[in-house]
């Protein structure tokens, strides 16, 4: 059982500094000390809505947001990184094994560059490859995995469906042999069908290739589908994790819950079924104080306004963050 | 009772620098008062197009068929919706018998407006109210659809709200002519998934209050399943199924449809895998011969299917498929 | 996939052109869109032949523009008209009418002149005559055409004899060096200022747009008036004309900085530059790579509109005497005699040059507009 984690978060936070004027200004706490680990090999999953902080936390843990607290450790067979205090060179070693799949399919290739251009660019900037054969080489396997023919290389973006450039984008991720790979909303933008295309072509580059996926995604039913645990989040704090089959089937944060009823069921005889959640997201701006979620929370009695709950571990495996959890939901 | 609107061979091509593009291709359909009809379609459906002409709001390089016909039965009378020209006629479509929500709302409230005076210049254009009467219908509107303190936001702009209340006030505003007919065409998509279910929770609560049709443009089943009474299945410009939402989503007739359900992921079958139709969407430059679905579609009855383009039958009442499979069947 | 099922129905002409489409990088793709419009196509032909015209003026132009090639017999001459047919028959040669000249008891000692309609001139092509410099440094003698006796003004004279058609092509070229060295010198610095301002952003964006603001809202007229009374008279025509292109490109390069600025603080949050950062580009690599080749499309519109500015800019500083002067041929030149009341009534060929100028600067407009025009809709293919 002891598969190593190959991403351990502690009290991991990223704060952005907004300017008020010019002598004053105030931090917004995009993401709010979160704890979590993710096994090698797993498909992790990410859910919350706007304003939860999951874009952030995928861009901290690439070093494209600012942390401004906690720890984040980086460990495969070769390496171990604090993400916290990289330097330099390793940062550079460190971008090759970690890699990033955009949301918008169209505002992810740039125009003018060829689908081979474009997914030879890591190779090039990284100095991956020695020679332009040894490039124009790892590009066609790639592309090859990932369903694009050679063809299809000699093209620019404009000549592609949608579905086809999120292929074009994974290829450009992969390519530099990564270990782990951060989603980020990669199928949301595209048709139903085509997002289980994609889907099934990650799951099967994660088998074959042995990744570690983490999926950012505001869409449950997918995450449901593709991935072995899901965190979520609210207003950048984690409030529950789980293994995927016991966080569908027992939720134990009222979030969750109030998520799962929110989604529409396909059974149109589920209709009246849902307890509908009240209220806005707060802006992330303006936190409420105590727990994030307490002014929308059906349950929520004193202490909820005042103090923050922990995430602790309530069973193996699943953390939940919620004062009253156990009189709720166990 | 005759329907609220009847559209007829609904055929429309647009002409561009690459040629004569099909983008609706003889769609019929008709929608009651108090109905809610989910159309259902990817990406080059045409789904899209075929609400805007029910407004008449395409653009000029738009060609209708010259058997289309789309009639809207008004207090006042029929009306026939693609021969209105002048500006005075089309009011009537546009904004007034018929409203029309859309996806984005940043897009279609004007950024340095008060929504309040937006709203308000809505109401005169289509009545003969004063200012003072029309921002008093406003503010009791922005307060139907849920807005807290609405004397106040009224006069705030689009951006000073957030996603889900900006969606509510697009609502309002489309809702204070008291149009008989509203199109949506994918207003929850860009909403959270808690906000969604309460907007939709509003449109429900506000079709039984007024009576309205409403035409729900979306690509997601599961909003359809909680919303529509019918629901229409587009595929590159044709309706290739339509029936009442129980039938079409546990029952349905045409392979589109089937590949549709399959492809998506249900929360009440967590181990089902998740089939994609297989295959691409045409490009509309290219549209297949006979049935426009032959080119993916895994129940290919013979070479029928690319040689002939399938009659709609009715497999039930109010269930109507276009597939050689049925008919074959009911041969 | 089945791609493979819809290429077997379409004909190889079909196949040859989508791949085509395809493979065309985004240059391609924009002149093809130009090609279409047919405005901005007959604009760029008309631009063409005007350029060409202004390069090889010397050549084209029968006879020197300055004092020296001036026709002292022919001033504020009306222009001669070739033709081919008179009274005593046609020819397949163009030829001109000789006017004489007597002074005599008979006259009263005064200069008439009289039509002679038996005597012939006839016009000749690739004569011999004056000795100019094509481009500055090539030199030749050959003219395009010349008479064979006397003077052939094919837009008359001004008051002093100088031919107005040498002229006007000579000032066609004057005005296109101008516009050239003040565009470029206008988006060499506006690409610089733009550029950093743009890429960097934060208070060194700041700081170069306030002084951006500052440059562009100098009054260009005064500015102008102070510097003509600065420029001492010792200076030869030549360093004049640089240092006027020199302050037009000095002024214009706010405008066009702020279309750069612009540009780039939209394409750097693009996410395919994120991407590249994610891979540890530098910055000179995501510049070089991404933004430059995003914007070239804008940048050449931007260029080819601010032509005709120079050009205007330039012909009304010369025309109220704030710009260039004799010999330095230009249009702002040519019309500051055009403005008496002899002129007006008298010597309308005075005002043919104008209409060549009229032609240059719609002509970059409509070009202009039409490469934005084709430019755009690149913008919506990626949707």
């Amino acid at each position: 059982m002891e598969q190593r984690m190959l991403i351990s978060a502690k009290g991991l936070s990223v704060s952005y500094r907004m300017n008020k004027g010019l002598f004053s200004h105030s931090s917004l706490r995009a993401v709010d000390n979160v704890s979590f680990n993710i096994r090698k090999g797993s498909f992790f999953g990410l859910v919350g809505e706007s304003g939860s902080g999951k874009t952030t936390l995928g861009r901290a843990l690439l070093l494209a947001a600012p942390i401004s607290g906690g720890e984040a450790i980086y460990q495969d067979d070769e390496v171990r990184y604090d993400l916290t205090q990289i330097e330099k060179a390793e940062l550079g070693d460190y971008r090759r094994r970690a890699q990033l799949i955009f949301q918008d399919p169209y505002a992810a290739l740039s125009p003018r560059m060829t689908v081979r251009d474009i997914i030879a660019e890591p190779l090039e900037v990284m100095n991956i490859t020695a020679s332009r054969e040894e490039t124009d080489a790892r590009v066609r396997e790639i592309a090859d995995k990932c369903r694009l023919n050679l063809e299809h290389l000699r093209r620019f973006p404009h000549a592609f469906s949608g579905g086809q450039r999120q292929r074009i984008s994974i290829a450009r991720a992969l390519v530099s042999g990564p270990q782990f790979i951060i989603a980020d909303e990669a199928v949301a933008a595209l048709d139903v069908s085509i997002q289980a295309d994609v889907l099934n072509l990650l799951k099967q580059l994660q088998a074959e290739m042995g990744l570690t996926f983490m999926f950012i995604s505001h869409d449950l039913s997918v995450v449901a589908h593709t991935c072995d645990h899901v965190a979520v989040m609210y207003l950048g704090r984690l409030v529950e994790i789980a293994p995927t089959r016991k966080l569908f089937a027992a939720p134990k944060h009222p979030y969750t819950k109030a998520l799962f009823s929110a989604i529409p069921s396909l059974n149109p005889d589920d209709r009246g079924k849902a307890q509908k959640l009240e209220g806005e997201i707060p802006s992330p701006t303006n936190q409420p104080r105590g727990c994030k979620f307490h002014t929308r929370c059906p349950h929520a009695i004193d202490i909820c306004k005042s103090a923050e709950p922990i995430l602790e571990t309530v069973e193996t495996e699943h953390d939940v963050a919620c004062h009253r959890w156990k009189e709720l939901f166990a | 009772m005759s329907a609220l609107i009847d559209v007829q061979n609904l055929t429309l091509e647009f002409s561009t620098d690459e040629g004569l593009i099909t983008a609706v291709d003889n769609v019929s359909f008709s929608l009651n008062r108090g109905e809610v009809m989910g159309l259902v379609g990817e990406s080059g459906s045409g789904k899209s197009v075929t609400a805007k002409s029910l407004m008449h709001l395409n653009p000029a390089n738009a060609i209708y068929g010259p058997k289309s016909r789309i009639t809207l039965n008004t207090d006042t009378g029929p009306v026939d919706v693609l021969s209105l020209k002048r500006p005075a006629d089309l009011k009537v479509v546009r904004g007034g018998a018929i409203s029309m929500i859309f996806q984005e709302p940043m897009a279609s409230f004007a950024p340095s407006i008060s929504i309040g005076k937006q709203m308000i210049e809505q109401l005169q254009l289509h009545s003969e109210m004063s200012r003072a009467q029309a921002r008093e219908i406003s503010v009791e509107m922005l307060d139907r659809v849920g807005i807290s303190d609405p004397s106040r936001r009224i006069d705030q702009y689009a951006f000073e709200l957030s996603g889900g209340m900006r969606q509510r006030a697009m609502i309002a505003m489309a809702l204070s002519t008291k149009p008989k007919l509203l199109i949506a065409d994918e207003p929850t998509t860009a909403l959270d998934v808690t906000i969604q279910a309460q907007v939709l929770d509003l449109m429900k609560d506000l079709v039984k209050e007024y009576d309205m049709g409403i035409i729900f443009i979306t690509h997601d089943l599961g909003v359809v399943a909680q919303t529509a009474d019918k629901v229409s299945v587009m595929y590159l410009g044709r309706l290739v199924e339509e029936g009442p939402v129980r039938e079409v989503i546990n029952q349905p007739k045409h392979p589109y449809t089937r590949g549709l359900l399959a492809a998506l992921p249900r929360l009440d079958d967590l181990d089902a895998p998740l089939t994609p139709v297989p295959g691409d969407i045409p490009s509309p430059l290219e549209r297949p011969d006979g049935c426009v679905f032959s080119t993916r579609c895994k129940e290919v009855v013979g070479p029928v299917c690319s040689a002939q383009i399938p009659l709609e039958e009715w497999v039930d009442p109010s269930h109507r498929v276009a597939c050689h499979l049925h008919q074959k069947e009911s041969l | 996939m089945t791609q493979q099922a819809e290429t077997l129905s379409i004909n190889p002409d079909d196949q040859r052109a989508k791949e085509a489409y395809f493979t065309a990088s985004q240059r391609q793709l924009v002149w093809a869109r130009f090609k279409k419009q047919r405005a901005a196509m007959t604009a760029a032909t008309v631009l063409m032949v005007l350029i060409l015209a202004g390069i090889f003026a010397p050549f084209l132009s029968p006879y020197d523009p300055t004092i020296a090639g001036r026709n002292k017999d022919y001033l504020n001459g009306a222009p001669n008209i070739p033709m081919f047919c008179d009274k005593n028959g046609c020819s397949a040669r163009p030829f001109l009418h000789t006017i004489e000249r007597e002074r005599s008891l008979k006259t009263n000692f005064r200069w008439v002149e009289t039509v002679n309609e038996d005597k012939r001139r006839y016009v000749e092509f690739f004569v011999e005559g004056s000795e100019y410099k094509l481009l500055g440094f090539i030199p030749g003698n050959t003219h395009l055409f010349g008479i064979s006796d006397g003077f052939i003004h094919l837009f008359g004279t001004d008051a002093s004899g100088k031919d107005i058609y040498s002229r006007t092509l000579h000032a066609i070229w004057t005005s296109l060096q101008v516009g050239t060295i003040g565009v470029f010198i206008a988006f060499v610095l506006a690409l610089v200022i733009g550029g950093i301002s743009g890429y960097y952003g934060g208070w060194i964006d700041s700081i170069l747009q306030m002084i951006t603001d500052a440059v562009r809202t100098v009054p260009a007229i005064p500015l102008f008036m102070a510097i003509a009374a600065f420029i001492p008279q010792t200076w030869t025509a030549e360093m004049r004309f640089f240092f006027i292109s020199l302050i037009l490109g000095l002024i214009g390069w706010p405008t066009l900085a702020r279309r750069v600025r612009t540009h780039l603080l939209t394409e750097r949050n693009q996410e395919y530059v994120l991407a590249a950062q994610l891979c540890g580009a530098s910055s000179s690599h995501v510049i070089r790579r991404h933004l430059l080749p995003s914007f070239t499309s804008y940048i050449i519109v931007d260029l080819v509109i601010s032509f005709p500015y120079m050009v205007l800019s330039e012909t009304a500083l010369s025309f109220i005497g704030l710009g260039l002067k004799d010999p330095v041929n230009s249009l702002g030149v040519m019309l500051q005699n055009v403005t008496s009341a002899d002129v007006l009534m008298n010597y309308q060929w005075y005002f043919i040059p104008v209409i060549f100028f009229i032609a240059l600067v719609m002509a970059f407009v409509f070009v202009g507009d039409g490469l934005r025009d084709a430019a755009d809709p690149y913008s919506d293919i990626s949707r």
